[in-house]
């Protein structure tokens, strides 16, 4: 029979005998804490064109699809994307503006928005797409932070719908991991890091992509940052052209290894 | 019969054979040797790459090691820290002492919830207290999830490696699994068509059944969160859709803050699979209101930690993310796979983790398991000096060695005893160089070389030759070349 | 510069043309060796097989013997690790402080062959002619704990003639391990098979090495199964000159 009291007492008066040089009160810990190594890179050293160009080559790697649009741009760009997946029953969380639902809604037929108000999962796994924003991109790595606000919707509405498109904003793009954690201010009560489609390698290293997870990422990039609206404003720049603009400088370090096709 | 290419093995330590009779099985199964050589070789390659790529890949590590071995100084506070931020946001935190107390914690857990199903994430720590047979005993029907594990399921085989368990078994083997199972019969062996088969298989398996247990990569103490890393999305399915979820975790996973996790995260998934991030990270506290389980329990296990613990040399074991980097870079994991190890935890991390479970009564061949190469020590992202850990674990075994009786009889121990004896003294050592001169003799053929020897000798000489002694030493020969100098 | 040559228990027994090549290859430096006549083993064998006791008494030995030593050179980087990182913490047990402290004293003086030759001797090219093809062993002990990383490509460049062959897996065990290769006897073959197979692809005439155990394992198999290829321990190469004859070298090789 299971006596928990005595085994929470049993096993945290083992630890504290087989720990003797621990702390001895929170300051000290707290000093002992501190002065632990930390000698890693901490900030990335590329430059914002850079560091967006690298989050977009990352997620391409991970064969997400990404398009760039302008603030203004957003609605358009996302009734594009809807209309080219080809899917018609769509969920949005609970936060989402109605500027993304209401241009689609205008300009595809037969679309269809529920927004999740405490939806059932069946009612979810119906759905055959789900849009949300996002807390952060990290172009180290590709991964895309979602902290579930009500712009990015329970855990389960971006789990479910095979389809998923994420709107990051290049304004939260990050180029370290350690940067985003410097971002948070306290530590989030959920928290999801997305990097590249679910997957799996278990049978022979082969990898697949999509088990259970989303099978199709769809990112729209808000191109929020300065240099890129200045640009894009001129006559002479449009959004084919606009790269060779930019003050690109990606550290080869990146590129040097793409991920080997398995 | 056996399944999949898979000979029948036990991975309790109490029953399993010694290491280098079990490791001989494998050794024979080419199939097998194929499949673990090939699946090493393609994590080894994108490990590699991402770690050249990674310029501060040596402060992480040490970083990494930094905060580990301040968070098992101070394990006591930084569960207990753990455990009232969990409760405060609605979790449920239990402790187990050992293997029997969480079974029994997890299946009260269950019956309180009327369970009769439960679906799995994939967990080492479940698997080390045997919870899944104890729960099928107890009339729960448990589903894991993780592709790899469904394998292992379907096919009834063991795990043969802690990230990718199935490693060992090639995908017309998961075909036939899954096409005997299933009730596939036109399966073809292509991996994209046997992941469909699992993801269907499973997806009403997660939309119905209402418990689910996982594992914990970490436990943050400032804030009670629990993080799960994965790959598939079983462990999101998992971690959100149930009514009940219930994390088995040992006490040493916990981590003192949230801004620990960039350096964990940024090692964990490089040294495990090869990525620059694994495709998901989960993390949560206790309950949140409209999302995910309404109801959280956290079983926070012991079984033999604490006493690890309390020892110098091989505390440092408990640093363990379990990331496999070990057994993915180790000459000896690479022939004989993961079963030879007998237990749960097979690899070099196995070899020291597993006698400490056991307390040293039992697996003690696998501190022997291993020829020093120090492959592992150099890639482990936490700094684990294993081959530190292994010399101390075959020092023990050593000294219960002294006490028995049968000692006398063990040619191995008998040799380095007398060893020692001749080493002590130059007399002694040249007087048995001289003996073993004249003793070999019978042995070496004309080319002076020995082919064949006799007892322990014929471990050798099996497959090796052995040059026969040259008619000088060369203290020998020191002695002319000295005179000749004046 | 003065130095202890310190053969070890198996060069001594099993190869003593490995102490013969680097006796003839320090004094052509320039170097007074001098060899302890009482000198026997590190105490490796018995530390790696859980034997600490008697490892102790081995390891005190050896502190006693050139704890007076200008410096001491070893041509097997299995036994300096030894001494380097299990040393510490067998005094620590087993020891006492004047020990603890002898050994302090003398450990930074205590050089594997190739760290002599280019830390203490800096020199690259120590006038070496071997007109044969080559592959390096690169050792684990070698290469992971006393971390000699360039140093023996740096002399093997230096020498005449020698063309050096390229290894897949350079840094992998070849699956020797002391007793290991006892104890686990199958296991240790598998790993000798799978390393051979590299060595064998190099197509090279000689396997080289700084640490003889690995070259003992090595060429053991090699002679087992006619492979064709020797094993020669690194100091017989850079010992080796041009006005060698056939003769030595074949003596050298063997």
């Amino acid at each position: 029979m299971n006596q928990p009291v005595e085994s929470r007492q049993l096993t945290l008066d083992r630890i504290r005998a087989a720990t003797p040089s621990a702390a001895q009160d929170a300051s000290l810990l707290a000093d002992a804490y501190a002065a632990l190594p930390r000698a890693y890179i901490r900030r990335g050293d590329l430059s914002a064109q850079a560091r967006i160009e690298l989050m977009i080559h990352r997620l391409r790697e991970y064969d997400a699809e990404v398009v760039e649009c302008t603030p203004e741009e957003l609605a358009d760009a996302l009734a594009t994307q809807l209309a080219a997946s080809g899917r018609h029953r769509f969920v949005a969380p609970s936060g989402a503006p109605p500027e993304w639902l209401v241009t689609s809604a205008y300009k595809i037929k037969g679309l269809e928005w529920t927004i999740d108000h405490g939806l059932d999962i069946d009612e979810i796994e119906k759905a055959e797409g789900v849009v949300t924003a996002a807390t952060c991109g990290i172009a180290d790595s590709g991964t895309i932070v979602l902290h579930h606000s009500a712009t990015e919707g329970r855990r389960v509405l971006t789990l479910l719908p095979d389809w998923y498109l994420c709107i990051l904003r290049a304004s939260q793009i990050v180029e370290t991991l350690p940067e985003y954690f410097s971002r948070c201010q306290q530590p989030p009560v959920l928290a999801t890091y997305i990097s590249g489609p679910s997957a799996t390698a278990d049978i022979e290293m082969t990898r697949i992509k999509g088990v259970h997870g989303p099978r199709i990422l769809v990112v729209i990039l808000v191109r929020d940052d300065p240099e890129y609206i200045n640009l894009i404003h001129r006559p002479d720049v449009n959004v084919a052209n606009i790269s060779k603009y930019l003050d690109l400088d990606l550290d080869l370090r990146f590129t040097a290894s793409v991920k080997p096709k398995l | 019969m056996t399944h999949a290419g898979s000979e029948r093995v036990s991975l309790d330590p109490r029953f399993a054979p010694p290491f280098p009779e079990a490791a001989l099985i494998m050794l024979r199964n080419p199939q097998l040797r194929k499949n673990v050589g090939h699946a090493i070789d393609v994590i080894q390659t994108k490990r590699g790459k991402l770690v050249v790529e990674k310029t501060d890949w040596q402060e992480l590590r040490s970083a990494a090691s930094a905060i580990r071995v301040h968070a098992l100084e101070n394990l006591g506070v930084y569960l207990e820290e753990f455990e009232a931020r969990c409760t405060a946001a609605g979790g449920h935190v239990h402790w187990a002492a050992d293997a029997a107390e969480a079974r029994q914690i997890i299946l009260d857990l269950l019956r309180e919830e009327n369970a009769s199903e439960v679906i799995k994430i994939k967990t080492m720590t479940s698997a080390e207290i045997q919870l899944n047979p104890f729960l099928q005993a107890a009339g729960v029907n448990v589903y894991e999830t993780d592709l790899a594990e469904i394998i292992l399921q379907l096919g009834e085989g063991e795990p043969s490696h802690i990230v990718v368990p199935a490693l060992h078994i090639n995908r017309s083997q998961v075909r036939e699994i899954f096409a005997r199972t299933m009730g596939l019969k036109n399966l073809s062996d292509d991996p994209k068509e046997l992941t469909n088969a699992a993801r269907t298989y499973l997806r009403q398996k997660f939309l119905t059944v209402p418990t689910a247990i996982s594992g914990a990569n970490f436990l943050i103490a400032e804030s009670g969160t629990v993080s799960v890393v994965e790959s598939e999305g079983n462990g999101r399915m998992c971690l959100t859709l149930p009514r009940t979820l219930i994390s088995l975790v040992g006490i040493e996973k916990v981590l003192p803050r949230f801004q620990d996790l960039e350096v964990m995260l940024q090692l964990l998934a490089r040294s495990a699979t090869g990525e620059r991030m694994n495709p998901y990270t989960s993390l949560w506290t206790g309950v949140s209101p409209g999302d995910g389980p309404q109801k959280f329990h956290v079983v926070l296990l012991d079984n033999g930690r604490s006493r690890i613990l309390a020892k110098t040399k091989e505390r440092q074991t408990l640093k363990c993310i379990r990331c496999a980097a070990c057994m993915n870079t180790c000459p000896v994991y690479r022939q004989t796979g993961g079963h030879a190890y007998g237990s749960v935890y097979p690899g070099p991390i196995g070899a020291i983790l597993t006698p400490q479970l056991m307390q040293m009564k039992y697996a003690q061949t696998l501190p022997y398991a291993s020829s020093l190469c120090g492959a592992c020590y150099e890639v482990c992202p936490v700094k684990i000096n294993i081959p530190e850990v292994l010399l101390e674990l075959r020092s023990q075994v050593v000294n219960q060695e002294r006490k028995q009786a049968g000692r006398f009889f063990d040619l191995m121990y008998l040799g380095l005893r007398i060893a020692n004896l001749i080493f002590a003294t130059a007399w002694g050592f040249h007087a048995a160089q001289r003996m073993g001169r004249i003793g070999l003799r019978f042995f070496t053929s004309k080319d002076g070389w020995i082919h064949s020897l006799p007892s322990l000798g014929a471990k050798w000489t099996q497959t090796r030759d052995l040059r026969g002694l040259p008619k000088q030493t060369f203290h020998q020969w020191w002695a002319t070349h000295a005179k000749e100098e004046k | 510069m003065r130095a202890s040559l310190f053969i070890t228990c198996y060069n001594d027994t099993l190869f003593p043309e490995i102490g013969r090549a680097v006796v003839r290859l320090l004094e052509r430096l320039g170097v007074t060796l001098d060899f302890h006549p009482r000198q026997t083993c590190c105490g490796q064998m018995h530390a790696n097989t859980g034997f600490r006791g008697e490892a102790f008494s081995q390891a005190k030995r050896f502190v006693r013997l050139y704890q007076d030593s200008e410096n001491v050179v070893i041509p097997s980087s299995s036994c300096v690790a030894m001494i380097r990182d299990q040393y510490p913490g067998i005094f620590a047990e087993l020891g006492n402080e004047s020990l603890h402290k002898d050994f302090a004293a003398l450990v930074p003086r205590v050089y594997e062959l190739s760290e002599f030759l280019i830390d203490k001797l800096g020199v690259e090219d120590v006038g070496a002619t071997f007109t044969h093809r080559v592959v390096y062993h690169a050792s684990c002990h070698g290469v992971r704990a006393l971390q000699l990383g360039e140093r023996p490509y740096k002399l093997m460049a230096k020498v005449r003639g020698l063309d050096l062959a390229t290894m897949a897996n350079v840094d992998r065990c070849c699956g020797f391990g002391g007793t290991f290769s006892v104890k686990n006897a199958e296991v240790s073959s598998a790993m000798l098979t799978a390393k051979l197979q590299d060595v064998l692809a190099t197509k090279a005439e000689y396997c080289t090495a700084l640490d003889n155990s690995c070259l003992m394992h090595l060429g053991g198999a090699m002679h087992r199964e006619y492979a064709g290829m020797k094993t020669i321990h690194l100091a017989q190469i850079l010992a080796s000159t041009e006005a060698d004859s056939e003769d030595n070298r074949t003596e050298a090789a063997q």
